[in-house]
């Protein structure tokens, strides 16, 4: 079966489609979301959610691109769409915090409770860090720095997904990698 | 100078992290839960579809056309040349309520 054939299955709402589209996606679109989520269970919410958007919005879908670089996009978008609705709870609990509901401040950044399942033991709390400065970068370099280094995507893919040129990606992947060794620098020297 | 290099080896011992970062895979019955999802909503749909062509436009033109009505009622009730002619009829037709109770008269 073409591309184009699947595409008018998936559009027609087949079950077979479907149970195809998963086989052949599930990995890849789970192994994304744990990337920038380093959480199972809201990794895998999210990951629901991206099938759940691709049954729903396929009738939208072009070929402009291809099926798999849609797929990603909209997984990537939907990462980026938790982590601003974590980051937004976060600063409503600093300010429930100041108003004396005090919240112990671990429990207030989400990368403080990575719970991923691909870390070994031995290198849960230099991952945890690690996660926890990736979260500290500008959006468009914590975008490119997990597709290319965690989750392992080539610069030719990452510049589909994002719509954006090589040379941008290369450049967004140079400044992310300075930025995050400051950031690793400034928190061991506060942390001696 | 001796931290510095400490600082540097940790930031670098960091980075390293990743490579030995195992590949995930998806949680077991992932497939047969997003299945199950993706047919559900589909079923929920066609059932929400018998009210589908009362669309939120239509709602709320109804909703205005309710109001104006009732404001309408309002205003021609309380008008005495209204109030005067229900009278005269009522009284023609031996229908007069002005001793009787009525929750118009409240």
């Amino acid at each position: 079966m073409s591309e184009t054939e699947f595409i008018e299955e998936l559009k027609s709402k087949s079950e077979k489609a479907y149970s195809k589209l998963l086989d052949d996606f599930q990995q890849k679109v789970y192994a994304t979301c744990i990337s920038f989520v380093p959480n199972t269970e809201d990794a895998e919410d999210i990951a629901q959610d991206v099938f759940v958007e691709v049954f729903n919005a396929i009738h939208k879908f072009k070929g402009q691109s291809k099926l798999s670089t849609w797929i990603y996009k909209i997984t990537t978008n939907k990462c980026l769409e938790f982590i601003r609705k974590k980051n937004t709870k976060k600063r409503f609990a600093f300010l429930q915090s100041i108003t004396g509901n005090v919240i112990p401040m671990d429990m207030t950044n989400y990368f403080t409770e990575m719970n991923h399942p691909g870390v070994l033991l031995e290198n849960k709390e230099t991952s945890k860090t690690l996660f926890y400065a990736i979260n500290q970068l500008p959006e468009a370099q914590r975008t490119v720095f997990t597709l290319h280094k965690i989750d392992g995507k080539s610069y030719n893919e990452i510049s589909e997904i994002i719509d954006k040129s090589l040379s941008s990606v290369e450049s967004l992947m140079f400044r992310s990698k300075k930025n995050l060794q400051k950031i690793l620098e400034n928190f061991y020297k506060n942390n001696i | 100078m001796k931290i510095n290099m400490n600082i540097d080896e940790k930031v670098s011992k960091t980075l390293e992290a990743f490579d030995t970062m195992d590949t995930v895979k998806t949680p077991p019955f992932f497939k047969d839960k997003t299945m199950q999802i993706l047919f559900t909503e589909k079923e929920e749909k066609v059932a929400a579809s018998f009210w589908s062509w009362f669309t939120p436009q239509l709602q709320l033109a109804t909703l205005v056309c309710v109001v104006l009505v009732n404001f309408y009622a309002i205003k021609e009730i309380n008008n005495s040349e209204y109030e005067s002619s229900i009278s005269t009829f009522a009284s023609d037709y031996g229908i007069s309520t002005e001793q009787e109770t009525s929750i118009f008269n409240f």
